[in-house]
Parts: C-alpha cells; structure tokens; sequence
C-alpha cells in the first residue's frame, strides 16, 4: 500500500487536502506534536470516513530538533512494514504542515532515509531525493559496522579490531583509514593508546544508516 | 574573513546568536520576506530587518538584506538561496554557516534543502534559550550518485523542456549512440530523476521528461 505521510497542525488543512488531491495514496497518517483533536484532523477524518479509511496520527515530542528527526525517522521506518500482512508499504511524506521545526525535522527525515518527500503548500513540489543517495547506499557493510561499534564511545584500536571479527586486523584499518579520509570517525593518542570515535558528522550517518536499516 | 548565511522572521533573536558565535564575520546575507496581505507580518518583518542592520552597522558587518518577493514560494527560495551560495564560493568567500531558524516556515524549509545539497554548515536557534544547535547534515553528494553522461543528459533535458523528446532525438543532441542512451535513460529513471510519457501524438513512442524535483537538485547554474 502507498501511504501518505503529512507533518501536520490545527488549520493546516488546506495544505493536507492539497497533497491528498495530487499524490496518489490508500492510507494518510499524520505526524504532529499533539493537536489530534482539533477540528482540521476532524474534517480530514470525516473526508477520508468517505473512502472507508480513518486517519492514522502519530504524536512527536517537541523536543530537541535532532530527537524529533529521530522519531519522525522512527515512525516512517516503522510504517514501511505492514504488520499484519508482513508486505512493504510505499511511502511519500509532505513537509509543509506543522510547525517550522517539526517540517523541517520531516525534511531531514525524509534525506536521511531516503523517502520521496514533497512541499504541498498552494502548489506541490516534489523535493530531489534521489535513489541510492542515502547514507545507507554510501557505505560498505564493514563500514556501517564499524560505525556500529564507535556508537556513543570512544574506544581503543585494539578494541575495535576484536569487535570487528571475524573480519581480519588489516580489514578493520582499513576501514578505519576510509571513514577517517571521509571525516566520519576521529582517533587521538592517550597513554600510547590510539583512540577512535565517531566524528558528530559520523554519528549523524551512524542514525542515518540505523533507520535506513529497516527500511 | 566569513560570510554568515540566515533567514529572518519577527526576531532578530533569532538570528544575531551566530553572529556573535562566528569568528571573523565579514558579511551577512539574510532572506526575509512577508505576506503581503498581512499589514501586522510586514510591519513586523520591516521592524526586524531595521534592527538586523542596525546590528551589523554598529559591529561593523557589511550585511545584504535579501526581500524574498514571495516568503511561501517554497521552489523560487531554494533556487534563490543556492544561487547566491554558489556566487559566494565562486568569489572564494568562506560560508561559515546558515541559520535557518527565522521567517516564514516555507523559507527555513527551503533554506535547509539548499544547506544540505550544498553542504553547508546549519544551525537552529532554540526557541527559548536562544542558544545554537548545530544540525548535523549530511551533504548529499550528487556528483557520486550521478555520472557525468547522467548529468549531461539532464541539462540537455532541461534546455529543452518545452519539446518532446524520445530517445533517439535526445542520442542526437548529444552525440551518442541510442544503446548508451538508453543504458543512462534507465539509470537516471531508477533514480527518480526523470520518467517516460507517452508521446503526445504517437502512443507508439515515449517522451523522456525531467522530474520537477530535478530543478531543485541541479540549481539554476547548472
């Protein structure tokens, strides 16, 4: 099934019916920060009762932007599994209702894991969310576990070499030596030990490549 | 020297913040734009502006406000914004960051898209504490996701959006046998960067046609 996916607030409506009009979908969900009672959810519901569908609504925390990138990130990986049926559904999420940090969480969201997103506000734009351009795409399976292995932690060389087995000590320099020339990963030397972690640009594609997983 | 990039609403609370977080500021360059309609938004937008300026005067800051004729014209902002982007690091300037928290909620949308496809440094300012929150964004590198052939034919497609194209005539204008076209045609539709319609006066044959979403990935330089 395709699902529409729209960030959304009270009187957003007009931009919702525009994206419902122009994109073709089976099922609408909303992502807002709590307002699923108002009476623009209320008229959406009522329109899409016609079509013998209700309005799936999941609420974010309006917290820090990085967390909401991550929740919204969360919900979308999360919608692609069809539970009950176990099939993959099809996913196109519009930015433009909301409040201006949770559309542009949406927005980021949708780069990261690479959805088809649009801007639906009095025209539509599809944004250039190309395929095979996420963080997941990018990088190597050696890489991406390596990159599992630094998550929140700065670890020692050695370390780092035993969690990367059975790939060989070669192999994990290696790597290393890749995502350290692409600024992911950083290392320092403390009592004659070498220490690596991720770089802030390294955590942001170790999320990235986490949601994108379940996708 | 640096140049700081923003959008700007009612506050210039907003946006100062990184003034005063980024060293060697030479300039500042600020998109604001209000709803017409709205006598109250344009005052309030014209009252911010004013003191933006003020700031930067009294710093010492040379400071290009920029009137977005259209503050919810989601596609015209990103394509403006890149623009003067890519202007700025042709005459070897240093874009230090963008603050993207101000104005109308089209223009921090649109000034993010263009952050992240020219990998630009961005940052919020929180709401309350006004303190600076860097997003960690990664640059979509498109030069790796498509090949030089691929990027050829897209500009080529865009020159000539108004005809309708088949394969064979796009082979033509670009000097390439039909076979390698369509290796790349097949590629690019993979992508999502463009698609196939039916021609408008043959249903034999198929048009290729430009997604609109590729204006926004290529900016209006390329």
């Amino acid at each position: 099934m395709r699902i529409l996916v729209s960030t959304f607030t009270d009187g957003d409506d007009s931009k919702i019916l525009l994206a419902m009009r122009q994109l073709p979908y089976g099922r609408l969900v909303l992502i807002g920060l709590g307002d699923a009672d108002g009476p623009s959810i209320q008229r959406i519901r009522k329109l899409e009762g016609l079509s013998g569908n209700d309005v799936g609504y999941r609420e974010i925390d309006a917290g820090q932007f990085m967390e909401m990138v991550d929740s919204i990130s969360e919900e979308l990986t999360a919608l692609v599994l069809d539970k009950e049926t176990g099939s993959r559904n099809e996913i196109a999420i519009n930015i433009s209702g909301g409040s201006k940090i949770l559309g542009d969480a949406a927005l980021l969201a949708a780069f990261r894991l690479g959805v088809e997103a649009y801007h639906c506000d009095r025209v539509v734009i599809k944004l250039p969310i190309l395929k095979g351009a996420t963080a997941k795409d990018r990088f190597t399976e050696l890489q991406v576990k390596l990159m599992d292995v630094l998550v929140d932690r700065e670890t020692s060389l050695g370390d780092v070499v035993r969690a990367m087995q059975p790939h060989s000590k070669a192999s994990a320099e290696r790597t290393i030596r890749e995502l350290k020339k692409l600024h992911i990963i950083a290392s320092r030397t403390e009592g004659g030990k070498v220490l690596i972690s991720l770089s802030p640009e390294g955590a942001e594609v170790a999320r990235a490549t986490k949601f994108a997983r379940g996708l | 020297m640096a140049v700081v990039f923003g959008t700007l609403g009612y506050r210039p609370k907003s946006l100062i913040p990184t003034l005063k977080s980024t060293r060697n500021v030479e300039k500042l360059v600020f998109y604001c734009g209000a709803d017409k309609d709205d006598p109250d938004a344009v005052r309030r937008v014209a009252e911010a502006k004013k003191e933006v300026i003020d700031y930067c005067a009294h710093m010492g800051i040379a400071v290009d406000p920029v009137d977005l004729p259209d503050p919810f014209d989601f596609k015209s902002i990103v394509l403006r914004i890149r623009a003067d982007l890519r202007k700025h690091r042709k005459e070897g300037k240093t874009i230090a960051v963008f603050n993207i928290a101000g104005g109308t909620r089209p223009t921090s949308s649109a000034a993010l898209l263009a952050c992240i496809l020219e990998g630009i440094p961005t940052v919020y300012i929180h709401d309350v504490t006004y303190e600076e929150i860097p997003l960690p964004l990664l640059r979509i590198e498109y030069s790796q996701v498509l090949s030089g052939e691929e990027r050829e034919i897209l500009k080529v497609l865009r020159a000539n959006r108004g005809t309708d194209i088949t394969e064979v005539g796009l082979a033509r204008l670009i000097n390439k046998h039909k076979a390698t076209v369509n290796h790349h045609i097949k590629n690019l539709i993979a992508k999502g960067a463009i698609r196939l319609d039916k021609h408008p006066q043959d249903s034999r044959k198929r048009v290729v046609r430009v997604e609109e979403s590729t204006d926004l990935l290529l900016g209006d330089d390329e």
